[in-house]
């Protein structure tokens, strides 16, 4: 039985290599440990690199309720963030990224937001993006307020994801049996894994509702990120590889069971 | 005195005792636009009406609008309403009329009305309108003001010589109740005219583009109901009147527990104080203020002082008794100086005789 109200927080790292790991693991760790009302639990699903082992051994969590899960296969994003909501012992789940932080109303307007509206599937946080200074780059999930996407405001339907795609689902707080019933974040998805989710999600008419409340900050493109690496690693997408995920998530929604996809060149 | 005008005397003053003396209210028709210096018109009718007493909404054409759609209907069915269009209105001595400062006009054409002859201020701004220049009410046979503000009275004095005055400050409804759910991220707003308000927005989004997700409302020409239940998913509300008399839109908001940001009047309202808004002198800094505004409610960052002072400030306007027992007592007492003056009249042509 999970404890009613409770959220445990999924940080899935992959390696400590990457530019000023500490210093980012430094600020997203105490966005947790500041929170005006408290997580309950921090799983971090690392890989067995020994710096990052090593690292994370020696870290100061202060009183934060922290396991720590080694993941030895493979390094997959999803797959680390799926691993660590099976072995979360709370009622909510929510997606974090190291070079990330929380503000520190998120858990308090989360927690409003749940007594309020209890059958809701799913928070997201409106994201400040920053670059790697630090400037301030945009808003993301901000959309779903805006009256020429979104039809009611402030919710997240599968209409809208179909008009705007910028939604993320890191800082999002989502209900732990409705993530795993409906599929959990596909791993052979690149790119769209997370828009993919949020289509089939709300296919299944999981109720998503936006807390307009700066809830995250994401660091936009930090260099060795995921989706730095899709625009300017070695193995970068093209423009067709691109639009083959974004189709492929507009294909792949209706199935909660991951199926297997492959890119194949789409432009003749 | 002949017998006829001894009769027509102590008819009037058994009208006067027995509440039957007619109490007309002039209105403007705002064609089904919500309007709340009528509201306060109509609110002030049934205070009396609760009261026994015979008030009659005076509108100026037989097709009036009237107030159904955007007051509520018991406004229209429990006051009598009269057109002073194609109408031989009757009107005796014991009678008190009403009008509008923006009457000036009908004040005017009826100087030489037998009856009592009130002003009703509520827009100091409009008293001069439709006066010639150098009339006053005075000189049109109207001594008595009625007037929302203690700051309105100090003004209206200033430029209406030999008036006297009695305040009535309008009451909040318990239409505008605090908000339940948590709010949307909408800005309610309402500017004395349109254009500001079309200005104000389409500034806002050019200077600050990121916030284009941020929807604003205009307030204008919506039901009480209608306007209390948009007002209610609003995070904050902007007020742009500067010439308001008293200012019933920022209490409507700071009712509902909704900040305002507010350019100040020209006549700062009483209740107005540094802690219970947010309130500029400059209009054109209003985009930016809102901008920090919002940016300081995204991160739960407004300060908790100004919803207390709010709260205090709206104590004051909220007791819908207390408004209806000033109306009454305002009233009684206008009518018993008649009263009184109407059996001196009586009395010394009895002791003649």
């Amino acid at each position: 039985m999970k404890n009613k109200n409770t959220i445990s927080v999924i940080l899935p790292i992959k390696s400590a290599v990457a530019g000023f790991f500490e210093e980012y693991l430094n600020k997203a760790i105490e966005s947790i440990k500041v929170q005006k009302e408290k997580f309950d639990e921090l799983i971090i699903v690392h890989t067995d690199e020994s710096l990052l082992t090593k690292i994370l051994g020696e870290f100061d969590f202060g009183d934060l309720n922290v396991k720590l899960e080694s993941w030895s296969k493979e390094p997959n994003f999803a797959d680390q963030v799926n691993h660590g909501v099976n072995v979360s012992t709370s009622e909510w789940i929510s997606i974090f990224e190291f070079d990330d932080e929380y503000a520190n109303i998120w858990v308090k307007n989360v927690k409003k937001y749940i007594d309020t509206y209890p059958n809701t599937g799913a928070f997201l946080p409106i994201v400040v993006d920053v670059d790697d200074k630090g400037v301030f780059v945009g808003f993301t999930n901000e959309a779903s307020f805006a009256s020429n996407i979104s039809e009611e405001m402030g919710i997240l339907t599968n209409e809208t994801l179909h008009s705007y795609q910028n939604f993320q689902i890191s800082g999002m707080v989502i209900k732990k049996d409705i993530f795993i019933e409906y599929g959990m974040i596909k791993s052979n998805f690149k790119l769209t894994f997370g828009y993919e989710f949020l289509l089939r999600m709300t296919q299944n008419s999981v109720k998503f509702i936006t807390i307009p409340r700066i809830g995250y900050k994401h660091s936009n493109l930090r260099e060795g990120s995921i989706f730095w690496n899709y625009k300017n690693g070695e193995n970068r997408l093209t423009e067709d590889e691109v639009k083959f995920w974004i189709d492929s998530a507009k294909k792949e929604y209706f199935f909660n069971v991951q199926r297997e996809i492959n890119y194949e060149p789409q432009e003749i | 005195m002949n017998e006829e005008q001894i009769t027509k005397l102590e008819r009037s003053i058994q009208n006067m005792k027995d509440k039957s003396s007619r109490i007309y209210f002039v209105v403007q028709d705002t064609k089904g636009n919500a309007k709340a210096s009528i509201k306060y018109i109509y609110q002030m009718a049934m205070a009396l009406k609760s009261d026994g007493y015979n008030p009659i909404i005076l509108h100026e054409k037989p097709d009036y609008f009237g107030v159904s759609d955007w007051l509520g209907e018991k406004y229209m069915t429990d006051l009598t309403h009269k057109s002073i269009e194609g109408n031989n209105l009757e009107i005796s001595p014991d009678d008190l009329i009403i009008i509008p400062e923006i009457f000036g006009f009908v004040m005017d054409q009826i100087t030489k009305l037998p009856c009592g002859k009130i002003v009703l201020c509520q827009a100091y701004d409009h008293i001069f309108e439709t006066l010639q220049p150098g009339q006053t009410w005075s000189q049109l046979g109207f001594n008595k003001c009625i007037i929302t503000s203690e700051k309105q009275k100090e003004y209206v004095n200033s430029v209406m010589r030999n008036m006297s005055f009695s305040i009535i400050e309008p009451v909040i409804s318990e239409v505008f109740e605090k908000q339940e759910l948590p709010p949307k991220t909408i800005i309610s707003i309402h500017t004395r005219e349109h254009r500001d308000t079309v200005n104000l927005i389409k500034t806002f989004y050019s200077k600050f583009p990121q916030y284009r997700w941020i929807t604003f409302r205009d307030m204008r020409g919506l039901s009480e109901v209608e306007f209390a239940n948009a007002m209610k998913e609003s995070f904050v509300s902007v007020w742009v009147d500067p010439t308001s008399g008293f200012g019933t839109f920022p209490l409507e908001s700071m009712k509902m527990g909704i900040p305002v940001i507010g350019l100040t009047p020209n006549l700062v309202p009483e209740w107005m104080n540094e802690d219970n808004g947010i309130w500029i002198n400059n209009v054109n800094m209003l985009p930016d203020v809102i901008a920090d505004v919002i940016q300081n409610w995204l991160e739960d960052n407004l300060n908790p002082e100004l919803y207390n002072e709010m709260e205090k400030t709206i104590t004051k306007y909220t007791d819908v008794t207390n408004f209806n027992d000033v109306v009454i007592k305002i009233f009684s007492e206008m009518i018993n100086n008649r009263l009184k003056n109407f059996e001196d009249q009586l009395s010394k042509f009895i002791t003649t005789e």
